[in-house]
């Protein structure tokens, strides 16, 4: 029987928590990055110009089709090459993730804004707002709304996803463990802890989100889930 | 000083990269029949009428919704053997990581499923005759699985994805492979390139697929 020890695991949690940290700040960058990101690549797809809607339509395919890791290792080990730059793990794990976050989120905010209603673009426009007009006071503030849920729910992937940057030796959670769990010759009682502090830090994002979602159904126009 | 691209060594380390793909077939659809199938069970749980059964299976869908899939995978390598004392492959340990993530999603699909069925069908079958299992059987599963097919192949393309994972505990899949052909060559650029550009190949008529499926649905529902 094996007999369970965390004592190892409770004097290194410094250790752990840095990673949390860096987990945290690596989420944090690509949500800010990817939105802006998601929202001119949604807009740009739906311009109705082929010379931007070709191009945004492929970075969304490409980047929602092949695998997170693949991305990862082509932004860290190839990119570099073609650029002839220094990439550390910190830069590649951001762009790829901005990127990649983007490319998920312009679908939902191409549902977003295609779900609001033609008419009121139309009265917008009757009543002599330009279409940037139309777009930022009108369609927008309606179409975030119903997309919250679907943001929130990308967001908690994008924060699960970020342990793939462990793999090119960026100090996240799941970094910090792995060295802990080799260090401690305590695998089991690190790796459980590790899974507990993401279940735990997963579950109160998801938790704040349902809260603030309740809030905003309860003063009307939002998408049933 | 633009960099000449060079795909001729991967030409040549073909075989490596088919190896690859095999292995990325394999533990795909052993992954998508595991998940898919333990998801249904866990979906049945989840909406049974005894409370144990409900409560387990609520723990397990929050568990592994809640985690990443990669920490799941490393636990059941590095974890796992220390509690059971047997040893796991690299294989097994992907296994049992994406299978059962995946079991946690698509339950929560099969549920979204079963409950969209109106509860009248359910009535009008137990009032013929019809035991609770041969109405959830004959009546309620057929509708319910069509209506969340396409919610289904998304999650298969999701599992596709997700093998890449299995490379970092250095089973053989495409992902894995790729890094060997270009340790060996130097040249990462093509190497990475021709791999995402197979996951995309593969995937992407999945993916179309998936959007036709959606629209007949819509149509005809």
């Amino acid at each position: 029987m094996y007999s369970w020890n965390f004592a190892p695991v409770l004097a290194n949690s410094d250790l752990l928590l840095a990673g949390l940290w860096n987990t945290l700040a690596l989420t944090f960058v690509a949500l800010a990055g990817g939105l802006p990101v998601g929202l001119a690549l949604a807009l740009a797809r739906l311009s109705g110009t082929r010379s931007l809607s070709v191009p945004a339509g492929i970075v969304i395919e490409v980047f929602r089709t092949t695998p997170p890791l693949v991305q990862l290792f082509w932004f860290y080990f190839g990119l570099p090459i073609v650029l002839n730059v220094e990439m550390t793990p910190y830069l590649a794990a951001a762009l790829t993730f901005t990127i990649q976050s983007g490319a998920f989120f312009a679908e939902i905010f191409r549902a977003g804004i295609v779900s609001v209603d033609k008419g009121q673009r139309e009265a917008a426009r009757a009543i002599g707002m330009s279409s940037t007009q139309t777009m930022a006071r009108i369609v927008l503030p309606q179409a975030v709304k119903r997309m919250f849920p679907a943001m929130m729910e990308r967001s908690i992937e994008l924060m699960k996803t970020t342990t793939l940057v462990a793999t090119v030796s960026y100090a996240d959670l799941l970094y910090q463990a792995n060295e802990l769990a080799q260090k401690t010759f305590r695998p089991l009682e690190v790796f459980t802890a590790a899974a507990l502090i993401y279940f735990v830090t997963i579950s109160l994002f998801s938790a704040l989100g349902a809260l603030v979602e309740r809030r905003m159904a309860a003063s009307g126009e939002m998408a049933a889930r | 000083m633009a960099y000449r691209w060079d795909f001729a060594p991967i030409l040549d380390n073909w075989q490596a990269l088919a190896a690859g793909i095999a292995g990325t077939l394999r533990l795909f659809l052993v992954c998508l029949v595991l998940g898919l199938g333990f998801g249904l069970l866990v979906a049945l749980m989840r909406i049974a009428r005894q409370r144990p059964l409900r409560w387990l299976a609520i723990g397990f869908i929050e568990f592994f919704r809640n985690t990443p899939v990669l920490v799941q995978i490393l636990w059941f390598y590095f974890a796992l053997p220390m509690l059971v004392a047997v040893e796991i492959s690299p294989f097994m340990a992907a296994i049992l990581g994406i299978s059962l993530n995946s079991a946690a999603y698509s339950a929560e699909i099969y549920r979204g499923g079963i409950q969209s069925i109106e509860p009248g069908q359910w009535e009008a079958a137990r009032s013929i005759g019809m035991s609770g299992f041969q109405t959830l059987r004959r009546i309620v599963l057929p509708q319910a699985l069509r209506r969340v097919l396409p919610a289904l192949t998304n999650r298969g393309i999701e599992i596709f994805k997700m093998t890449t994972l299995a490379s970092v505990v250095a089973y053989v899949e495409l992902l894995h492979q790729g890094k060997l052909v270009a340790s060996l060559n130097f040249n990462p650029l093509e190497v990475y390139t021709v791999v995402g550009a197979l996951f995309f190949l593969i995937l992407y008529p999945l993916v179309r697929a998936t959007y036709a499926l959606e629209r007949r649905l819509a149509r005809s529902d």
